[in-house]
């Protein structure tokens, strides 16, 4: 192969295999190749599937050659976050509780892209059951930023971001409770889809909190995100949140632009927020001009109640604690230290509080509708900071600062996306977030396409020589 | 403003409501977490829901 398959987004992997300048196999032993180099660094997988890989890979240049090219993602390498279930393949969660677990059923999201012809390479690092907190030391490390391996991705998709930024693979889906794709993914320069809830079914992954759960696409492109997502949409019995999905072409208006499109910035409780960092609100504000001057026209919104949506989404949040609570008195020591706190500290809400919560959240969600009633997304910086090095994590808490960016939609379950914006002094990357109506996840992947299409920080890569540690 | 005795005594009735048993690195932590937390709460709980505010309405 004349070309590092690892350079290219899932869009270049995709066109590669598709006109024989490369066979899924040869990209598929690339990957494999650059996760023995460096993943010993980085830590993004806990379980490499290669034998599994490599065969699908054969079984899909076999069936191209015959002409019977599935779509987009056949041959294509990626990989699952590792609270997806792959029948066969060791499913930990990221924990010690789930250390040897052997899921014997695909996931339905597995499944679409066993059917979409996708290879599977591994399953990736999380923080503990997408709840827990960064490390870098023990069992279940949650991966190191390739932008600076002295950083966390973020999380709880850690691992997801870090293989998809690094180029270990051509794209990933992770799961999203208050910012979990989101998250990492402003901090890797990825593009990271939260779909509307209800829009992917949550069959055969792990809950962290069930309302709140969301799973979707962390790659490279805007293009590679909406090709992943449209394999993944659709109805499932086996999740019943998903009998209303309404499913729409994602990738056939993805470069309609962003002309005549009308976009509500969220001014006053994220721009104007004190916790963004300067050089995140000075990128933000530069993203929002080209979107200006790619034909947008550009409001100030505001929803007063989202000032309820932190204080809303943390007792809903007590749903973990339904999930763990009998494992948790019977093993607390198989959990993590951050994890223990984090799902006790949901039990403390009463159940007022929890009923208060659901009430504001529909508050919210009505304000909020209005606003989208009359304009068709809204904006704002994709999270308040860059990337923290890991020592400066607070050893308790929910970085409040951040997941003030996220969690709100997934309070609404409305469709969010992060979309690289630019990169600070300091080479970490920086993010716009684009929230748009229910089911309407394709207008916001237009205006993440029409804004990456004339800026080219997607292009961009981390230095591998610079993995060390 | 409650003193710290006050804020303990609370934290201590509302784990035991909870049904929580802590060891005492788990207990620290967590009551970290909760006085962190604690003006949000307050919003929460202060928050007067309006009449339509019905979450399947």
């Amino acid at each position: 192969m004349a070309m590092n398959v690892a350079d290219l987004d899932l869009r270049g992997v995709s066109d590669g295999i598709a006109r024989g300048e490369f066979s899924s196999v040869e990209a598929t032993e690339a990957y494999l190749g650059r996760i023995a180099q460096h993943d010993h660094v980085l830590r993004s997988y806990i379980t490499v599937t290669a034998d599994l890989a490599l065969a699908q890979a054969k079984d899909a240049d076999a069936e191209i050659a015959r002409s019977r090219r599935r779509g987009p993602l056949h041959g294509v390498p990626i990989a699952l976050k590792d609270l997806i279930a792959v029948a066969g393949v060791k499913m930990t969660g990221g924990s010690r509780v789930l250390a040897d677990h052997v899921p014997t059923r695909d996931a339905f999201v597995t499944r679409r892209l066993k059917e979409a012809g996708a290879v599977l390479l591994g399953k990736l690092a999380m923080h503990e059951f997408a709840f827990g907190r960064p490390v870098i030391a023990g069992a279940f490390p949650t991966g190191r930023n390739p932008w600076d391996v002295q950083r966390s991705p973020a999380g709880s998709s850690s691992g997801s971001a870090v293989a998809a930024a690094a180029g270990l693979c051509a794209g990933a889906l992770g799961s999203d409770t208050g910012g979990s794709i989101r998250g990492p993914a402003s901090m890797t320069a990825l593009v990271g889809h939260k779909p509307t809830y209800g829009l992917v079914s949550r069959s055969g992954v792990l809950p962290l909190s069930w309302s709140l759960d969301h799973v979707g696409p962390m790659t490279r492109g805007v293009w590679d995100s909406a090709v992943l997502l449209q394999a993944i949409a659709g109805a499932d019995p086996d999740d019943t949140s998903t009998r209303g999905a309404t499913t729409q072409n994602y990738v056939e208006h993805l470069d309609d632009g962003a002309r005549g499109l009308r976009l509500g910035l969220l001014k006053r409780y994220y721009v104007d927020f004190p916790g963004l960092n300067d050089e995140v609100r000075a990128a933000a504000f530069t993203a929002f001009d080209v979107l200006r001057k790619e034909g947008a026209t550009i409001t100030d919104v505001d929803a007063p109640s989202l000032d309820l949506a932190m204080p809303a989404w943390a007792p809903i949040m007590s749903e973990a604690y339904e999930y763990h609570a009998e494992t948790l008195r019977a093993t607390p020591e198989k959990f993590g230290e951050g994890l223990r706190t984090r799902v006790y500290f949901t039990a403390l809400f009463t159940a007022q509080d929890v009923q208060r919560a659901q009430r504001l959240r529909a508050r919210i969600g009505r304000e909020v509708d209005s606003l989208l009633s009359e304009v068709d997304a809204l904006i704002f910086p994709g999270q308040a900071m860059p990337a923290m090095r890991f020592e400066d994590f607070p050893t308790t808490g929910f970085a409040p600062a951040s997941i003030r960016y996220t969690a709100p939609w997934n309070l609404l379950g409305l469709p969010a996306v992060v979309v690289p914006s630019g990169f600070t002094r300091d080479g970490l990357p920086v993010s716009i977030q684009i929230v748009g109506r229910r089911f309407d996840d394709a207008t916001v992947l237009r205006i993440a396409r029409a804004y990456e299409r004339v800026t080219d920080w997607h292009r961009r890569r981390p230095d591998p020589t610079r993995w060390r540690v | 403003m409650k003193s710290t005795d006050d804020r303990n005594a609370q934290f201590e009735a509302e784990c035991r409501t909870a049904g929580l048993t802590l060891g005492a690195r788990d207990a620290e932590l967590l009551y970290a977490m909760w006085l962190e937390w604690l003006p949000e709460r307050e919003r929460l709980r202060t928050a007067a829901p309006a009449p339509e505010d019905e979450p399947w309405r």
